[in-house]
Order: structure tokens, then sequence, then C-alpha cells
């Protein structure tokens, strides 16, 4: 069946990546839900839940408050959380629960700021989704809410969308940052080690680089907005995975990640044919002739029997029992919840 | 900013059972995280939650029918080897607002069963808020399933959207997962203990006390390998459940079945457990004598006294305790507890005010209140239970005390200082 996951557990869903790129700017986030999809998010595909505080909180919703619509509730709770904990925005973002209820983001949005007097943004979730939709609507909603005045370009900074733990592996900024001064000077991760003043200031970056194809609308829209420009690039492949892949030759391989990454893999590799595939958002414009969006664990399975190597999370292993060339792990937090070492 | 919420217990014992502040009510404040919170807010999450507890009859798997976001966190049980148990039928938009996929159900465990290499016992099929919402006859899917398959099919309800309601997610799992029990001729001197997921340390006396007591076999779902051991369960004379969220199975397999049932609860304070075990005595009929344990632990309780001296304690839920009776436990045995972080209710009120009357100033944490994102130490404190607590308290000495066995009676006492004190010595 389509839907049926037989080998893998479930992929990072999109109210996970939602709220991995609102974590560190300073915002009160609530996830409106009943208390199951918050526990996944700070129990599990948030790793800097015990290292980094963040408001993020659970809605707490109840059957009734979600059988009649009681949207007030939610947003007196959250105007006496503005009291007790001091926040620069507010942060609504949706689960399987109002998804089901039909709430209207835009009233909740104009409700929570009519009653905090904060800004607040919404981002409409669902729960049925995966982790780069929900990355994808965070930061356009972010850009488009706080990004309204255009800056004095500074020279040589750069501003980077899509780093976040679930595309990279990574809690902290330092190896993308460095990487990438050795091209550029100055080096702000939207979003890690960095605070909501960067996203107001975004237009003040020469460039923005793009590292997982969550980046690419708000990309575009500050290239509209502002006339930045953007490139791809993904400054941190795990060593151990460069290594064994730039060693291939003569092979057919195929790399399994989020778009960008397996791309600038690809890059990188001489002498071998390789094709890219991805369970998550494929752009066309950026994927090559034989590039394929997985469907599902069958899917994969037909997909591998083509291929000598197949470079992606280990976890997928499971999937492919045809499969006997040979498996490069290139861990994927948002498959397998493994953190970058 | 605030600084983080809290009430001392003469303060809220004065206030009484119906006017506790809303900071300590759930459903009157957003909910923070801590590591509490994600062992029981979320009924799918640490420990025994739905899905694993689910999975307690042996020979079973489960099928969770949920969006993606649901089974997410299963993958932390991969770890403790239930990759091979556990199969998702994920949900769309679609799905979730038509239904649609109940019809899909049927044909999916049909499809799991036959790329099994063995047929399994039982098929859980786990469902969460969505179908809670649309109001699912989840009974009448398994049916389906059973007709597709030959399997037997029970549903797993992880409805964290009824969590405060009469019967919680974890209180119908545990219904769920004797639901497989047939009806059978009972042995006089047989029971079964419920009430967790995983059985008693060996070592507690309540085996030894119920042997004495003539009973032959002590019977405890975690402890069945097999589906056939599992059957046995339903040969028990008599239930002794030992947490309250069992009550409710307890009830119906008096029901179905015609076991009657004992309650008994996890204590500290030992003339409280002294006089549990001698009505579990005139229950059952029978004469205890928990006098050899009762003076082991007292002695136990002495020697730490006088080894440390009086310590000054906080105390989590996060812990296998009601974290309110082990703070008086603790203060009747001469310590003082400055903190507790827990939830207070109908249920353990009363412990509330006895502690107010012997150690007032007791200050009462919620660990789901936001304030506590601001939590910082104002109390001298020199050891702490509880996984919560050392969260609280990173510097500071305490054990976690919250194995997956079970402690109980005079044998949790001892064990809790045997910890602590192993803590101290380092």
């Amino acid at each position: 069946m389509k839907k049926l996951l037989k080998h893998i557990s479930p992929l990072a869903p999109d109210d996970s990546g939602a709220c991995s790129v609102l974590y560190e700017l300073g915002g009160i986030v609530v996830i409106c839900d009943a208390g199951g999809c918050a526990g996944n998010v700070c129990g599990f595909d948030e790793p800097r839940w015990f290292v980094k505080k963040s408001a993020l909180f659970s809605a707490g919703l109840r059957d009734m408050d979600a059988i009649l619509g009681r949207d007030d509730r939610l947003v007196s709770k959250l105007a006496k959380t503005t009291e007790q904990i001091s926040g620069k925005f507010t942060a609504v973002v949706g689960t399987p629960v109002p998804a089901v209820i039909a709430t209207d983001y835009k009233a909740l949005k104009k409700m929570a700021e009519k009653k905090t007097g904060i800004p607040c943004i919404t981002v409409e979730t669902t729960g049925t989704h995966l982790y780069d939709r929900g990355e994808e609507a965070a930061y356009l909603a972010l850009f488009k809410e706080f990004a309204k005045e255009k800056k004095a370009v500074k020279k040589g900074k750069v501003g980077v969308i899509g780093a976040t733990p679930l595309n990279t592996g990574l809690s902290k900024a330092d190896i993308i940052a460095e990487n990438l001064k050795k091209k550029y000077g100055d080096v702000v991760c939207f979003g890690m080690d960095s605070g909501l003043d960067e996203i107001i200031n975004v237009s003040e970056c020469e460039k923005i680089i793009v590292i997982s194809n969550s980046g690419i609308a708000a990309a575009e829209y500050l290239k509209e907005k502002f006339g930045t420009e953007y490139e791809f690039d993904f400054p941190c492949i795990p060593e151990e995975t460069l290594e064994k892949a730039v060693n291939l030759s003569g092979k057919k391989v195929l790399i399994i990640h989020q778009q960008i990454a397996a791309n600038v893999l690809r890059e990188k590799i001489n002498g071998c044919k390789v094709d890219c595939a991805t369970w998550f958002g494929l752009d066309k414009s950026i994927a090559n002739e034989n590039d394929v969006h997985i469907k599902n664990e069958e899917d994969l399975a037909d997909i591998a029997d083509n291929y000598d190597v197949i470079i992606g999370d280990i976890s997928f292993k499971k999937i492919v029992p045809r499969f006997k060339g040979e498996f490069v792990d290139f861990p994927h937090f948002a498959v397998s919840g493994r953190t970058a070492k | 900013m605030s600084e983080a919420f809290y009430i001392t217990a003469g303060e809220l014992a004065a206030r009484g059972a119906d006017n506790i502040p809303e900071e300590l009510v759930s459903s009157k404040h957003l909910i923070y995280s801590s590591p509490a919170t994600l062992d029981f807010n979320s009924p799918g999450a640490k420990g025994f939650g739905v899905k694993r507890a689910g999975l307690a009859i042996p020979g079973s798997v489960m099928l969770l029918v949920a969006p993606a976001c649901c089974g997410r966190n299963t993958a932390l049980l991969n770890e403790l080897g239930y990759s091979e148990r556990f199969f998702y039928l994920l949900l769309d938009d679609t799905d979730i607002v038509t239904g649609r996929h109940l019809t899909k159900i049927p044909k999916a465990v049909k499809e799991l069963c036959g790329e099994l290499d063995y047929t399994p016992s039982a098929v859980m099929i786990c469902i969460t808020c969505v179908d809670a919402l649309l109001g699912t006859d989840m009974e009448r899917v398994c049916r389906k399933c059973e007709e597709a398959t030959g399997v037997p099919t029970v549903p797993a309800y992880m409805y964290a959207l009824t969590r405060e309601k009469r019967l919680p997610p974890m209180a119908a799992v545990r219904k769920s997962v004797y639901s497989l029990l047939k009806p059978q001729k009972r042995i006089s001197n047989e029971c079964n203990i419920l009430g967790h997921f995983a059985p008693l340390f060996d070592n507690c006396e309540l085996y030894d006390i119920l042997k004495s007591a003539g009973i032959k076999k002590v019977r405890e779902l975690s402890r069945c390998k097999t589906f056939e051991e599992y059957e046995q369960l339903s040969r028990a004379n008599f239930n002794i459940v030992i947490n309250a969220e069992a009550r409710y199975a307890a009830q119906d397999m008096e029901k179905q079945l015609g076991i009657p049932f004992i309650e008994l609860a996890r204590l500290y304070r030992l003339d409280k457990i002294q006089n549990q075990y001698r009505l579990l005595g005139q229950a059952i009929g029978a004469e205890t004598d928990d006098s050899k344990y009762y003076e082991e632990t007292q002695k136990t309780i002495e020697s730490f006294k006088n080894k440390y001296g009086s310590l000054t304690l906080a105390i989590g839920e996060c812990v296998n305790a009601d974290s309110f009776e082990l703070a008086l436990a603790m203060v009747e045995y001469g310590h003082g507890v400055s903190e507790i972080y827990g939830t207070v209710g109908e249920r353990n009120f009363v412990f509330v005010k006895r502690l107010a009357e012997i150690s007032p100033e007791t200050r009462i944490f919620s660990n789901l209140s936001p304030t506590m994102l601001n939590y910082e130490r104002k109390t001298e404190i020199d050891a702490v239970i509880g996984v919560d607590a050392l969260y609280y308290h990173s510097g500071i000495k305490g054990v976690e005390f919250n194995d997956e066995k079970q402690p109980f009676g005079y044998q949790a006492v001892k064990l809790l200082f045997k910890r602590l004190s192993k803590e101290l010595e380092k």
C-alpha cells in the first residue's frame, strides 16, 4: 500500500520543520495541539531542547476546545504567557487538530495581536506533510512579517537559509559559518545561533546561501523584494560520507537526502553516473533528468535495483533488501533523528 | 519576566482543593515541555506511552493509523527492540477531514500480516486525536480487520485530547491489553498484579507475603513471554491493582471474567505500608506477617539519617512515587523538602494538607507551567529525587528513581535510600 510504512518510522513532519525554524528567534511559539505533537518536537525532533532554552509550548487543547473551536481560550492563554515570559513575537504552529476543525489562522493572528500587542505569525502546518514544507512556510512567514525595510548592503555578508537541525544534524552554526567564511566575510545562519534582528536586517546581506529546498521560496521572495541574489550550497557534508563518496569511481550512484544536500554532494563525485532522490520536495528547476521523488518504501526498493552504490541515511537500508551494492551512510536528522558527529 | 510560579504547601492547603491556583491547573495555561511533561503529557512519548504499552501482549504488532507527526518519535523505541513490531498507515489531508482512511485499515492489516514470517498473536490499531475528533468507531474497524486476517485486532486510543477525561489514554490502553483474555476456570491460589508494563522488582516482599498467604502463582502481564502465558492471566482468583490507571482494566476484567480486585497504593510511609498489608490480609482471608520487612526498612531509614543527617531535598514527579506522598514520608523521616515539582489534584491533596501541617514552607511548582522556563534555584537543596528534579538541579547529587521495573512497598523505600546513599558517597 502506498502509505504503509513497514520498515522505517515516519519522517519529520511539517510542524517539526516550522518549530525548527522558529526555535531560536526569541518568540513565544505555541504548537496548536493536545500535547502529543509538542512531545514529538521537544522530545525528538528538536535536539536543542535540552541545551538551548526556547519558549516553545503546547496549547494543551482538550476535546471540547477543538469541538467548540474555542480559539479565544488559546489567545487568552497566549496573552497570559506573554505577561510571564518576554517574547518579541508570538507564533502559532498548526497540527492535525486545527486542520480537522478548519481553524481560521488569519482570525487567530488578528485576535492574538490585538490581545498581546506584539506581532503574531501563524504557520498552517497539518502534521500530514514533511518537515521541509513546514520550514518553507515558517521562513516565508518570518521574512514577510519582519523584513520590511531595505537596509544598506554590507559587503561580504551572507545569510544562510535552511540551517536547521533537521536539515543538517547540527545544533550550532559554527561548522557552516567556518566553511562559508573561507569564501565570504560575515556569515549569519538565520535561526541558528542568531535571533530575530538578523531576520529584520536580512537586506544587509550581499547574498543568500540556500542549503535546503525549504529555503528556496524565501530566497525567491527576498530576491524580489530586496534584489538579493542567492545560490545553493551545503557546507556541512559529514567528512566520513564525503571521503567515501569522492573515492567512488565508475559506479552508478544514487544519493538520497534533501535535494540541495544531494546535489552538492553529486558535484563532488567524479567518474560516476550520479542521480539524486529525495523523499522531500524536488524542485525540477535544479534537478537532473534522472533525479526522482521517492513516493513510498516500495518505490525506493524498485529504484535501488538500478544502482551500484546508495549514499543515504543508513536507516533506508531496511527498505532495500534486494540491493546488494555498497551503502554509504549520509545521516539525515529528519529521517533517523541522528545528530552530526 | 516572571519567576517560576510556586505556592507553599501551607498556602495551598489553606486555599483548599477547590481553589487551586491557575498556574497549577494544566487546562488554564500553555504547557511547558519539561522532562516530566514529555513523559506524560504526550501519551505516546517516553517510557511506556500508549504505543509501547499497546505492545504488552506477547507476539503482538501495532499499526499506527495517524498523520506522520504522531508516529515520529516511535523511532526512540527502535533502540529497545521494537522496530519489527511497529507499522504505520500515514494519513493525508483528505483522510483527516473525510475519514476515508478507515476503509484502508483492513487492507493494510492484511498486507502487513501477509508479509510477516509469523502470525502475530494480535494486531493493535493505534489511533490518535484525528479519530477522536472524527468519532471513529474503531471497534467496528477492528472487527473488519479480524474478518480479513483471522488475527485478533484491538484498538489502542492515543487520544491526547482526552487526557483529563474519565478514561484517559493510559487507562484505556490498560483495558485494551487485557481485552483478549477469555473466561476460564479460576484457580483459588493464583492471582495477578495489575498496574504497570514492567514487573515489580524480584525482591519485592509482596511476592513473599502472597506466598505466605497461600498464593502459589502470581502473574504479571510484563512477565508473560508467550501468548499462552498471557492467556493464563484469566485463571486468577483475584487481581491486585497497584496503579490507579489500571482500575478500569480491573473493573472490566471483573465484569468480563468474574475476577474481583483489590487496590493497593505505592506508599513510602512505613506505617501506611504496614496498614495496607494488614488490610490485604483481611481482604484475602489470610494472616500476613510483614514485621521482618518493616524492621529492616526502619533500620535502613535510621542508618541513613545517622550517616547523612537531616537532608534538604527537592522531589520531582518523574519518579516511581507520588511526589507529594514521598515528600511527606521524607519529612516524617526527619528530612526537609524545600521544593516539589508535581501535579496537584483531588487524588493527592490529602498529602498536601498533611504536608502543610509539618512542612508548610515546602514550595510546590508545576512542571507544566510556562513560568518554569524561568526557574532558578532559590532554596538550599542537598539532594534531589526524580528525573525532572535532576534536570532543574544538574549540579546537585540525586537519583532519578524512575526505573522501568517497579519498586513497591518496603522494598521501594529500601531501594530509594540505598540509591541515595550510593549517590551521596560519590
